[in-house]
Order: structure tokens, then sequence, then C-alpha cells
């Protein structure tokens, strides 16, 4: 009897042509619980097989290899933590267009002192990004 | 009201969660009348001719394969 092809499960696929879109994504990674945050998200997002992470402080500095990768991308996707706005001001600075930006603080999370967090937080930006809460 | 049946397929992995969350999410915005199927046993996902998951399919017509649709899209799918 002929074998029947499986399904296969495009997790950990981030190509297009996985019938998905190849993603950059840039936390700002800044000091504050908020900036903290956008780290965590942008690597539980990578881990999940939204996209991959990548290095603001980087771009920062004008890298051509970054600024190149974060051009050919499908879709590049923003984590602010603040309305700082810093990652997205680094992205604009090299023109690089931004697909989805997503303001931590803008999702009821808010920017403290401490850096205490819980995983609901680390869902809560997690969840906005796939849900497209974003979108430019 | 006509019930929509929104399909979607997957067996259990991370992005078929995401879209599960997202299609919930979709209808709850919409405020249609929604039934929301997860259909995650592997010999049926293949009878349905799914070749990538997650898929889903709205009223037995498969509108994605092999990818998260976010909310706006889905809500185009589900509102158009």
């Amino acid at each position: 009897m002929p074998s029947q092809a499986k399904p296969e499960c495009t997790c950990g696929d981030t190509t297009a042509a996985a019938g998905g879109k190849r993603r950059i994504i840039f936390p700002c990674a800044g000091q504050a619980n908020t900036g903290q945050l956008t780290n965590l998200a942008a690597i539980q997002l990578t881990e999940e097989g939204y996209g991959n992470i990548a290095c603001v402080a980087l771009l920062a500095t004008g890298s051509e290899g970054l600024v190149a990768n974060a051009l050919k991308a499908d879709e590049v996707v923003i984590l602010d933590g603040c309305p700082m706005l810093c990652a997205k001001k680094i992205a604009e600075a090299q023109d690089i267009p931004v697909d989805q930006h997503i303001v931590v603080t803008g999702l009821g999370l808010e920017k403290g002192s401490s850096r205490d967090y819980t995983d609901d937080d680390i869902e809560t930006v997690v969840s906005a990004v796939w849900e497209g809460e974003g979108r430019i | 009201m006509i019930m929509v049946k929104i399909e979607v397929f997957g067996t259990g992995c991370m992005k078929c969660k995401r879209l599960m969350k997202n299609v919930e999410k979709a209808v709850k915005e919409l405020g249609i009348d929604a039934e929301i199927v997860k259909v995650d046993d592997i010999v049926e996902i293949m009878d349905r001719g799914v070749m990538l998951t997650p898929a889903l399919a709205v009223d037995g017509e498969m509108k994605i394969s092999g990818r998260v649709a976010d909310v706006k899209e889905l809500k185009e799918i589900l509102g158009g």
C-alpha cells in the first residue's frame, strides 16, 4: 500500500518557503523593566519561530551587514519599551522601513524602577506581536 | 445570524496555538457567531489534504496553510 505523505509542521521555520515570512526583530533592550521585557519577548518570539532577534545596538553603529539583513527581511518588527521609541528611531536612522511596531507601555504595562516581571508580562508582548497589533 | 464554522488544523505546536488564539480574538472583535473547531488528529488533518500546519478552513474551504495569520488578516477573511 503506498504511504501517504504526512503533513509538515512549520514550527521553527521562519522562511518564506514555508508560507511564512522572514522577519527580523529588534528589541530596544533598554535598562528599564519595559526595555528588558522587549528583549525577553523577542527571545521567546525567536524560539516560537516568529522571526529572528537582532541587536539594535549593533544596528545603531550602522553595521553594513545587519542593515543589509534588515533590508532583505520580509518584515521588520520593532519592540520599544516606552514612548522614547529608541529602537524605532535607530531603525529610521538607518533608513530601514518598519512593518510592525509595538510599544510595551502601550499594552498596559507600566515603566517603573523595579525590574520584576511575570511570565504574563512577556506573554502580553509576545501575543501582541503574533496578533499583529503593531502592524503599520 | 448564520454561524460560521472555523477549523484550525494543527497537532498542538506553538504556532497552532497562536493561530487559535488569533482566531478567537478576531471572532470576538468581529462579534460574529462562529463555531471554532480545533482539528488535532493527524489522520483527519491528512484526510483534509493539509500538508503544512497550522492551517485554517472557513466553512470547509481552506484559507491558510503553513503560517499564523494575524488578527487583521483573519478579520478580513472572516468579515469578507
